[in-house]
């Protein structure tokens, strides 16, 4: 498969100031923000569900940023079992839809494996490496998605708003094409488990 | 489009346009893209040139479909690899055990053929997943449980293929015990039914077990005789009340009566849930660094050390948790037996009351709960977070070490004692006192998470020291129940009385009942004549 990738090496860096993560509340209104589409961008998609972990600060900003971009918040606390019990196992098989989120490794593990099932994809994968005083982001995605990445690098405390931008333009459900990375300059506290923003889609 | 070792690939392309022609031109999977999703997400061989992967997969949807479908694949000679919903991740997935195999995947057989609530049974195919199977009782407002494993996104054929086991009563925790008549495709597209099933028109398929003559049901777990298409399992009343007590015994020997007492009280069916060993001597966070050698001298057999630390911190050495499912006040009554009997085995016992509930459970306490204790299938062992110092990315997943040992403290004690000796000999650093699991009533399972990593140095080493534990337990008289298709044929070469008699047997049965091999070839070690030689 990834013989069929194109690989960009991006490897921005750009500065920003520490956040500390404890300070989400004064955090939200800046993401917020920064938040606002430059023009000329085609209209975010609306996912039938946005799936945000209410126990990570940052999913907790990317589903804001998605709610304001028209789609519909759904969240969980690590665990999807009520969310696949009681709505996506029924609607998948009326229609599969397409879902996004940013979560820990957990809930895509198994969303990913319950949409394949459904001729469905994972058409957009994050992984946001939490160190000291950076985030890692390595992006596989649509080939014009993946052009944004360095906007993620540039984004500082507000990476999480750039992530949502770059999931909303996932328009189809092709497999990943390209792949690329960057840096964010900013500080988290404590040892965190990596976090991927996400997009499962029927397949196109 | 890959081909199967030792098959011509116009024959393979021919049989591909059969099975499209059986099943639907959508239903057989042969692009890169959809066979990759076969592979083991917890694969120790992964990335390597040994790893088992698939050529194709193909979906049927009904039984005559899955007919057509082994005649054709044994009319070309493709080997092919059944599964249900596929999932079994720490015991090798979807994945074949002969790479080249095509995945006879049957998660579109999901049809619930029957729920019969008088009787507490059910019918299934084998694509039917414990959720579909919860919602459907749920829906039905059934007053009935299904025994989940946890995970609980699996299949209930697959499970209780696998050997697989869950949390409840002892009657319904192992899966393969609680299941009652199958259905089977063999390898020449032959279809037979087990136990009652057998007589056309039976009328308790699904509540007698054995019919008429050998029993044969257990040919079919474990193994590679036939496609199992339907099975019926024995469902759980939905129980008056739950209730749980933990007993906590100070010293180090008292884990010996102690297991002891727990036995007598579940051989007697006066416990009846899932009980749970603990060491509460080991709580705190961060551990007391004064225990490590305490309870390294403990392990190796000097238990004075940490008798005075227990009676110095006014600590516990172990608990027991002890549970019970039925009427309220029997319960009840059944926690005061269980505690006097507990009290005259090991003096200065301790006794605390846990939960207790009605049944059935409120939301509110549903949220609280071990959900697979009431019949709630979950996924939520996927949102613990699994990262340590030994197991920086556990995303990569485990395979599971799982040796049956005898059900008696010198028993814990005694593997411990092996399993820290064999951690230091093989370097490997996970191992500290560990307690077995109670899935089954009259034997312990140790269950240890081997890290798989992406990093194939790693997993080379991690494969080497589960190998090498594999023979070290059998050395001791300890066997596998169940393990990965890279440690299969490993885990057969234990099972060795009189020359391997009962290899050699599976082996008959083998070319008898598919005398080209075409049914999961290695599946547990057993492998078909033309391939025999060729395995360890």
């Amino acid at each position: 498969m990834s013989s069929r990738r194109h690989f960009l090496q991006v490897g921005i860096t750009a500065s920003a100031l520490p956040f500390a993560l404890t300070n989400l509340q004064a955090a939200l209104p800046q993401a917020s923000a920064e938040a606002a589409a430059p023009v000329n961008e085609p209209a975010a998609r609306i996912f039938y569900k946005v799936i945000v972990d209410e126990r990570i600060p940052e999913s907790l900003r990317f589903g804001q940023h998605m709610r304001e971009m028209g789609s519909d918040v759904h969240a969980i606390r690590g665990d999807i079992t009520d969310l696949w019990f009681h709505d996506l196992s029924a609607q998948w098989k009326r229609e599969p839809v397409a879902i996004a989120g940013l979560t820990e490794h957990g809930p895509l593990f198994c969303l990913e494996r319950l949409a394949w099932d459904h001729r469905m994809r994972v058409v957009f994968r994050a992984e946001h490496r939490l160190d000291a005083d950076c985030v890692l982001h390595e992006v596989s995605g649509p080939e014009a998605v993946i052009q944004r990445v360095p906007d993620l690098g540039s984004a500082g405390v507000a990476w999480t708003t750039q992530a949502a931008r770059l999931v909303s333009r996932c328009h189809d459900g092709r497999p990943p094409a390209a792949v690329a990375r960057a840096v964010t300059r900013v500080a988290h506290s404590g040892d965190r488990e990596p976090l991927l923003s996400w997009v499962i889609a029927p397949r196109a | 489009m890959a081909v199967p070792p030792g098959v011509n690939a116009k024959v393979f392309a021919q049989a591909v346009r059969e099975f499209e022609a059986a099943v639907g031109k959508e239903w057989v999977f042969t692009s890169d893209e959809d066979v990759a999703l076969y592979r083991d997400a917890y694969s120790v061989l992964w990335g390597e040139p040994e790893e088992r992967l698939a050529s194709a997969a193909v979906a049927p949807d009904r039984l005559e479909q899955v007919q057509q479908v082994v005649k054709i694949a044994n009319a070309h000679k493709i080997p092919i690899y059944p599964v249900s919903t596929g999932r079994n991740l720490g015991y090798g997935g979807s994945a074949p055990n002969y790479s080249g195999s095509v995945v006879l995947d049957l998660k579109r057989m999901n049809r619930i053929l029957e729920v019969n609530e008088r009787n507490a049974w059910c019918l299934v195919e084998p694509g039917v997943s414990y959720f579909d199977l919860v919602r459907h009782i749920d829906e039905k407002g059934y007053k009935l449980w299904v025994d989940i494993p946890d995970p609980g996104w699996g299949s209930p054929i697959g499970n209780a293929l696998d050997h697989g086991g869950g949390y409840t009563q002892p009657m319904f925790r192992n899966h393969f015990d609680s299941h009652c008549g199958m259905e089977v495709v063999l390898a020449d597209g032959d279809v037979l039914r087990t136990g009652m099933g057998a007589m056309p028109g039976a009328k308790s398929w699904q509540e007698y077990k054995f019919g008429y003559g050998p029993w044969i049901d257990g040919m079919f777990s474990q193994s590679n005789f036939g496609v199992v298409t339907k099975m019926g399992f024995w469902l759980v009343p939905l129980p008056d009340a739950y209730l749980t007590g933990t007993v906590t015994v100070s010293k180090w020997n008292d884990l010996i009566p102690l297991v002891d007492t727990l036995n007598y009280l579940e051989n007697s069916g006066v416990v009846n849930g899932m009980p749970g060993l603990g060491m509460p001597i080991r709580q705190g966070t961060p551990p007391d660094p004064a225990l490590r050698g305490l309870l390294e001298a403990a392990t190796g057999g000097d238990a004075s050390g940490i008798d005075a630390y227990a009676a110095r911190n006014a600590r516990a050495c172990w608990s027991c948790t002890v549970k019970f499912y039925g009427p309220q006040k029997a319960i009840a009554a059944s926690w005061e037996f269980a505690k006097e009997k507990f009290a005259a085995a090991i003096p200065g016992a301790r006794f605390e009351d846990g939960e207790s509930y009605k049944l059935p459970l409120t939301p509110e306490q549903r949220e609280k709960v071990h959900k697979p204790e009431f019949g709630i299938p979950s996924l939520e062992t996927f949102s613990i977070g699994a990262r340590s110092e030994t197991n920086p990315t556990p995303s990569s997943g485990h395979a599971w070490f799982s040796p049956i040992i005898p059900r008696n403290g010198e028993a814990i004690f005694e593997a411990n004692k092996v399993f820290a000796d064999a951690a230091r000999k093989l370097d490997l650093a996970f191992f500290g006192f560990s307690l077995p699991t109670t899935y089954w009533m009259r034997s312990f399972i140790f269950l240890f998470g081997f890290p798989v990593t992406r990093d194939a140095a790693s997993n080379k080493k991690n494969r080497e020291g589960f190998k090498q534990l594999v023979d070290i337990c059998a050395q001791h008289g300890w066997g596998e129940y169940r393990t990965a298709p890279a440690y299969q044929d490993a885990v057969m070469n234990t099972y060795s009385f009189n020359n391997h008699a009962l290899r050699r047997f599976h082996e008959r049965v083998k070319d008898a009942v598919d005398p080209n091999g075409i049914l999961s070839a290695g599946r547990y070690g057993i492998w078909p004549k033309h391939l025999r030689g060729t395995r360890a």
